[in-house]
Formats: C-alpha cells, structure tokens, sequence
C-alpha cells in the first residue's frame, strides 16, 4: 500500500471534557488512493467527523491524538512543523464543506471571499498573480462548477444565490488550488433532494475529469452508492468494515451495517411496506385555501389554491421540498394559521377543553423546553385535562410505557436523552392531550436513520392501540412511501399530484413527481432501475436552477 | 450539528448539569476569589456591629481629642475630623452600600423581569408600549436622574434606593425582553400552547427557567454598578444623611485631609473597591459557568 494517497493507520483520539476522558476512535486504518472514491459512513457519533477533522488538522481543543499515523503522499502530517502541515491545504487536499450558508462570511462579496482564499495560498505557495489574473482563475472555477454566470456570482452576496448555488461555489473554493484529495463532509445535506442529487452529479463528474481522490463523509446510504467506489463503516469509533461499496451495500457481512441498510426505508421492491388505504369519514376539510404572506409590494402567495380532505385513521403524508408551502397548509387545516381565503371545516368536534390535533415537530432538541423536565414536560397538557394528583401520576406512567421508555425517565432533563428518546418524549407529549390527529411535522429528519426506524414503527404500532390520524409533511419520498397510505406532491405552493402512496409511486403523472422521485438516493441497483423517468426538459421546468 | 459536537453532547448526557456547571466554576479561580470577597463583604456589613473596633463612632459621637489619629492599633485607619475610627465607620459604611444593593435590586430585578417577559411573549401593542417606555427612560442618564430624584425629596436611603430603582428596571426589561422574544419563539413554547397551559404558566414556567442564567449573572454584575452609584451619590451629597455612615460620602469627608491624613480616604475607598471587585469577577465567574446550556 505504499501509493495510497492518503492512509490512516491505527488512529486513536479520546476527548476530555470536565476532567473526563473518553476515546472516540479506536484503531481507526484505511488508506485511499489516488483517483479513488471512498465513502466514510457512519451514525452520529460514531467518529466519522472525527476522523475528517484529524486529517485536515481541525480538531476541537478537547481532542487529543493519543496514537496512530495520518501519511499523505507517503509524508508523515501529525509531526510535521505547523508551517508545512499548513501548506498542504488546498493543494494536496481541500475541504468542501457542510453548511453552504455559515461557510460564507454574509458581508463580503462572492468574489472577494474566493480572491482571498486565492491570494492567501499563493502567498504561502510564493506565487505572484496580480487581481486580474486570479479573477481569471476564479471565473474558470466557477465556470467548472457548472455555474454559468461567474462574473453576476462574484458580484453577489451570500444571500443573493440560492442554497444549491452556494453549495456549487463551496466546491469551486474546494477546486482552487487543484488538491489531489477531496475531502467532502456530508455536502448537501441541508439542500433538497433534487439540488442533493445535482451536487452530487457534479462532485462524481469533478472527482472522474479532475483524477481526483474523494474521501466522503456522510450518513447517507444512497449518497454513497452515487459517489464511491469503496465504503469504510464506522460505528462508535470503531471501523465495523471495509469494502467494495456494491459488495457492502448488497451483502453486508456485518450485522452492524446490515442493521443500518435494514434501516433505510426502500422506494420500491419487496422490503416496501404498503400501508391499506382506509376509507374513513372526512374530518378536516380543507376548501381552496389560499395564504398571502407580507403586504402590497413584498406580497407572496405561500399556498394556493388548496384543497384537502383528511378521513379518519388514515395516514396522509404532504410531500414537497422546503419553500413549497407545504408546513403553511398543514398549520391552517388545523386551525394555527388562518388562511387568507378558503375554509377550513372540522367534521368532529373534539371533546370540551380536548384539541383536535397536537404537533410532533421535526427537531425534538427545540420542542422539548430545555429547563423542564419529562414530568414537567407531560403535566402540562395534562393539567389541562384537569388531571391531578395520583390520576396524573399513573397517566405519566402510561404515557411513558406507551412510548417504550423506561419510567425512571421522568426525572431526566432534555440533555440527558438522546435524540430517539427525546422525540419519544415529544410523542408521549402529544398523546397526553388525547387528541385524534397527530400531525407529523418531518419527525425523523432530525433522527439517524437507525433511530428513524424505531420511531416510524412505535407511530404505526400507536395508530393501530389509539385509533389515531396521521397528517404526515416530509421531503423524505422513500420514507412516506412506506408510512402513508395516501400521499399529496406540493409545488410552488400548489398541490400538483395526490393519490394512493403505492399508485403515485408506480404512476406519477406530474413531470416534477418523477423528478422528485428519480432525485432520491437508493441503495440498490434494482431500484434505480425503476425509477421514473425524467426527461432534461421536465426537470428544467420543475425545478429551481442551481446553476445560474 | 457536527458530529464532533454530537460526540462532545454525547459525553455531557452522562453528567448532571449541576456537575457541569460546578467544574466550569471550579476551574475558574477569579470566580472563586470573587465568591470569597462578596462572601466576606457580606459578613462583614451583617455582623459589623460585633467585628467594628469601635461600634459607638457610628453615632453622633464627637471626641476632639482624638481628631486626626495617624494609623495606630487601636485606629487602624486613624479617625476621621471629630476622632471617629475610620475602619468602624467602613465596616458600617458597608452595610449600607449592600442594603442599597438589596433595595434596588430587589425591586427592580422583579419588575423589569416581569415586564420583559410580557413584552417579550405577548408582542404587539403591549411589546410597542413596554419598548417604548424603557427606551425613555434609558435616554436618560442614570447619575442626572437619581441626582434629581434625591434633590426634589430628602437625601436618605430609601430615597437614594428609589431615585436608582427609577431607572435601573430598565435594563433588566430590555435584557429579559430580548431573550423572552427568542425563546417565545421556540417549537416547545408552541408546544405547551398546543397543550392547553394557559400564559401565566408559559411566561413564568416555561420562559423564566431559560432567562434565570442571563438574570443572575446580569444581577451580580449590575451590584457593582449600584454600590459605585450609590457611593457616586453620597459623595456628591445626595445620598444618605450624616451621622449615618456611608463609603460615599466618607471620601467626600476625607478629601479635605488629603494628603495628610490618607487612611480617611483610603480606608473607605478600598472597601468600595474590595465589593465591587468581588461582584465583577463573580458576575464574569456565573456567565462561564451558565455557558453550560447556551
């Protein structure tokens, strides 16, 4: 292994904070080569991170490096003097990173940030280029980043370029210098699916016309079947396996990754579930709901047009991708947010002083009040039901067991939990007040994709002891596929396609459906295989340009 | 969230916060020196009567003979132009620079607390006139305020207290204002809406929990800052009435002697010193210790 580009060998690192110390990676050794693409996967916390962070040299104080080597070309990083390891940003590896809004200082220009990284290198590097020239090389990067327009991007502000587009320059400032390695932790992940599936098309084109190495660091199953050729799998700082990505992704040889392939909801073949449509009676009616936000110039139709029926003991599931209107619908049918025109009708009327529907939201870090514990969380809608004193101790108990968590709990505090058990916490929240719609505002896009499972299964398995109705908004297609029973494609504030989860998914008729649906990452070829098909001119109709 | 951090929060779910906080705390020695001083600050103003050298000189006494002792034994910081010690009248001085502390902010704290959250939570025409209100009286400079507060009624304690509360509410309303407008905006604050509780319980169990850490740090700090005005007072002659003995108004006596009899400044402004040093280290101490949760 002697012209691997980049290897890693038996890397130990262990964090202390508060006078405790805790390793984080174990023997960690894997080694890319050049021109190769190897994907780092990994749940939280199982030190994939970590291991990014250690090879560009971006450790958090807390971390200390207690064994181990990090060559790259063969050299040594961890002894080297700061001033060489330093040079080697850039040039022998480069970073694209995660969160294409925070990466950009909000004051400067697009083209001022990207000629000061430039100027920087070359002065490391002893490289004389006056403005012009490096304007020069920066358009040509923008312009390999499939951006059409370099000069109106260097003049724009952060804010002014969508979330695709600033992921796009992310990659160019990773492309500057030409580095040999490609260090890319979980890019796209806070984009849509479709821009997703485009910057990823864009970084496998970079990598293939470049002979550039990638280390790509994701928790995204179907990201890395697109983009790698080898997967290391990582769980709790220990490397679980490595292999050839067809190979691990088809026939795992450990549980471990075969738990966390298991766990990946399908879009199509026999792991799908399907759920039976139930004709019940109608009880929110929603009738052309239309909602205006901002006034006279700064107007902004979010919903239009939007008609609704929710039945009793289905599970509805509201698609659409962020800025589609999609959250706005849902907080007028339950009676949130009044709608601007259009009605909304309750065909059940909740028992006295019961709500109708209660909210699961997407990140149960901001939907549990950090200062209050569980007990205190659950007791205040059951205070309000008048539940008081031992009636509301032994409903706590129920609540709890209901959504399998020990009783012991009660007494924790947010911090304490982790991110499954704190969205537990919020369903048993939700529960307390009896209502008989939940609606699930995206409830897993916070969780890993193990935990997702577990809470997608304890919402069916309620659904089935309570009798409950699930109104259901995500982006995650290939999650609501297995969870709803009817599904409805929201565009640009308009419902554009609605029907039976398995008919929209054999059959979809709206151009920006397929769209949707061919953008989503699998795991397997057979799926990829039927997925819709989307012509260029469809997907350029429906959806929103990242490139100029 | 990176997952770096997601491993740092993983590590921190298996401590109590309280241990959290005690070791931020604990590895801070100005923190800790700060505790000790206001500690002993308090100490020393509660039980003054029994540690004060001369417990009497706080009164009416006039003793010629022993005017303008140099430092000795018995007079640590010698005695003042009618022979009262120095360090006795400090040490009572003291107790009424923390009582003004007690005053103001005991009354202001709550209120501009309580106004800040209302603002914060209910929005509109309450937040418009609530805002409105704090940022008069934050136009108006705190010293001219209390100035003319303490010229219009007599110069005593209560009235110094009332002349500062007046205008130092108003720093808490804006501060608590702030942070009640965030947190209102959280999906747990929706949450408990959704569930039925009713606003008094939101502002009071749901807001207050998150504002106690900016409270108690912006409190600590703000007590230096009243000790200092409330000294600025007496020494300009507004504050509290003689005999009673106050650090303010025991320099403003003593700088006549300058340089000569030193101790009779010295003394008093080392005791206003010692306190509001005491209160800045452990103000900046709390805010790295609550750090813990932001």
């Amino acid at each position: 292994m002697t012209d691997a580009l980049l290897q890693v060998e038996g890397l130990n690192v262990s964090f202390t904070t508060y006078g405790r110390t805790r390793q984080v990676l174990r023997d960690v050794s894997f080694s890319v080569a050049a021109g190769e693409r190897v994907a780092l996967i990994g749940e939280t916390g199982s030190g994939k991170s970590v291991t990014a962070k250690a090879i560009i040299g971006t450790l958090p104080n807390a971390a200390t490096i207690t064994g181990g080597a990090i060559r790259l070309e063969g050299r040594e990083v961890l002894h080297m003097p700061p001033g060489e390891r330093e040079a080697l940003k850039g040039t022998a590896f480069s970073l694209i990173m995660q969160d294409p809004l925070s990466s950009f200082n909000p004051v400067f220009l697009i083209g001022t940030h990207l000629d000061d990284v430039m100027r920087f290198a070359d002065r490391r590097r002893g490289v004389r280029a006056s403005r012009a020239e490096r304007r020069d090389r920066i358009a040509a990067v923008l312009r390999r980043v499939q951006l059409a327009d370099p000069e109106r991007v260097m003049n724009s502000y952060p804010s002014e370029l969508s979330g695709g587009m600033r992921q796009r320059v992310l990659i160019g400032l990773a492309l500057l210098h030409q580095p040999k390695l490609l260090i890319a932790d979980e890019p796209g992940t806070a984009l849509d699916v479709t821009t997703q599936d485009e910057i990823m098309n864009l970084i496998n084109q970079l990598v293939r016309e470049e002979g550039m190495a990638l280390l790509m660091i994701t928790h995204n199953l179907g990201v890395v079947r697109k983009v790698a050729d080898r997967v290391v799998v990582m769980h709790h700082g220990d490397i679980v396996e490595t292999g050839d990505c067809h190979r691990i992704l088809g026939a795992p040889a450990q549980d471990y990754t075969r738990a966390l392939i298991d766990a990946v909801p399908p879009l199509y073949g026999p792991r799908v579930t399907t759920q039976a449509l139930t004709e019940g009676a109608p009880i929110v009616e929603a009738g052309a709901l239309t909602k205006t936000f901002g006034r006279r110039r700064s107007e902004f139709t979010a919903v239009r047009e939007v008609s609704l029926t929710l039945r009793k003991g289905e599970i509805f599931g509201l698609a659409g991708e962020s800025g589609s209107g999609k959250t706005t619908v849902a907080r007028m049918m339950m009676g949130l947010l009044s709608p601007t025109t259009g009605q909304v009708t309750f065909h059940e009327t909740p028992a006295k002083g019961r709500p109708l529907a209660q909210i699961v939201y997407q990140n149960p870090g901001t939907s549990l009040n950090p200062k209050r514990t569980v007990a205190q969380s659950l007791s205040v809608p059951l205070k309000a039901l008048g539940k008081k004193g031992a009636v509301r101790q032994v409903r706590m108990q129920e609540l709890m067991a209901l959504v399998r968590l020990p009783v012991s709990y009660l007494g924790k505090y947010p911090h304490e939990l982790s991110g499954g058990q704190k969205q537990r916490v919020a369903i048993a929240r939700a529960l307390a007040a009896e209502p008989k719609i939940l609606i699930l505002d995206e409830p897993t896009a916070a969780l890993d994709v193990s935990v997702q499972k577990t809470v997608i299964d304890l919402l069916l398995q309620l659904r089935e002891e309570l009798g409950l109705t699930y109104f259901m908004i995500s982006h995650d297609l290939s999650l609501m596929r297995n969870f709803c029973s009817r599904i409805a494609v929201m565009l640009r504030g308009e419902i554009v396609e609605e029907g039976a989860t398995p008919d929209v998914f054999a059959a979809p008729e709206h151009p920006y459906t397929r769209a949707l649906i061919a953008a989503i990452p699998v795991i397997s070829d057979d799926e990829e295989r039927m997925k819709p098909a989307v012509t260029d001119e469809e997907r350029a109709r429906t959806l929103v340009a990242t490139t100029v | 969230m990176s997952d770096a951090k997601m491993l740092l929060d993983a590590s921190d779910r298996e401590m109590s916060a309280a241990y959290m906080m005690w070791y931020r705390y604990s590895r801070k020695p100005a923190a800790v020196i700060g505790t000790l001083i206001v500690l002993s600050a308090i100490a020393m103003a509660v039980f003054a009567p029994w540690i004060a050298p001369h417990p009497k000189d706080v009164g009416t006494v006039v003793n010629f003979r022993a005017r303008h002792h140099a430092p000795e034994l018995a007079h640590l910081f010698g005695t003042d132009q009618v022979g009262r010690d120095i360090l006795s009248r400090a040490l009572f001085g003291m107790r009424v620079s923390l009582l003004l502390v007690l005053g103001v902010l005991g009354i202001s704290v709550p209120v501009g607390t309580v106004l800040g959250l209302v603002a914060g939570y209910f929005g509109g025409w309450v937040e418009r006139v609530i805002t409105g209100l704090t940022n008069v009286m934050l136009a108006m400079p705190p010293l001219v305020l209390a100035l003319a507060v303490s010229n219009l009624l007599e110069p005593t304690l209560t009235n110094a207290m009332l002349a500062i509360t007046l205008q130092w509410w108003t720093w808490h309303a804006r501060l608590i204002y702030a942070v009640s407008k965030s947190v209102a905006a959280e999906d747990y604050i929706e949450a408990a809406r959704l569930s039925g509780a009713g606003p008094l319980h939101i502002l009071f169990r749901e807001i207050l929990p998150n504002c106690v850490s900016v409270i108690s740090v912006k409190t600590t700090l703000d007590a230096a800052f009243v000790i200092l005005l409330g000294a600025t007072l007496s020494f300009l002659g507004f504050g509290v009435k003689p005999p009673t003995p106050d650090l303010g108004s025991m320099v403003a006596a003593g700088r006549q002697f300058m340089p000569d009899y030193w101790g009779e400044v010295l003394c008093p402004g080392a005791a206003v010193l010692y306190v509001t040093l005491g209160f800045n280290l452990l103000g900046d101490g709390l805010r790295d210790m609550f750090d813990v949760e932001s």
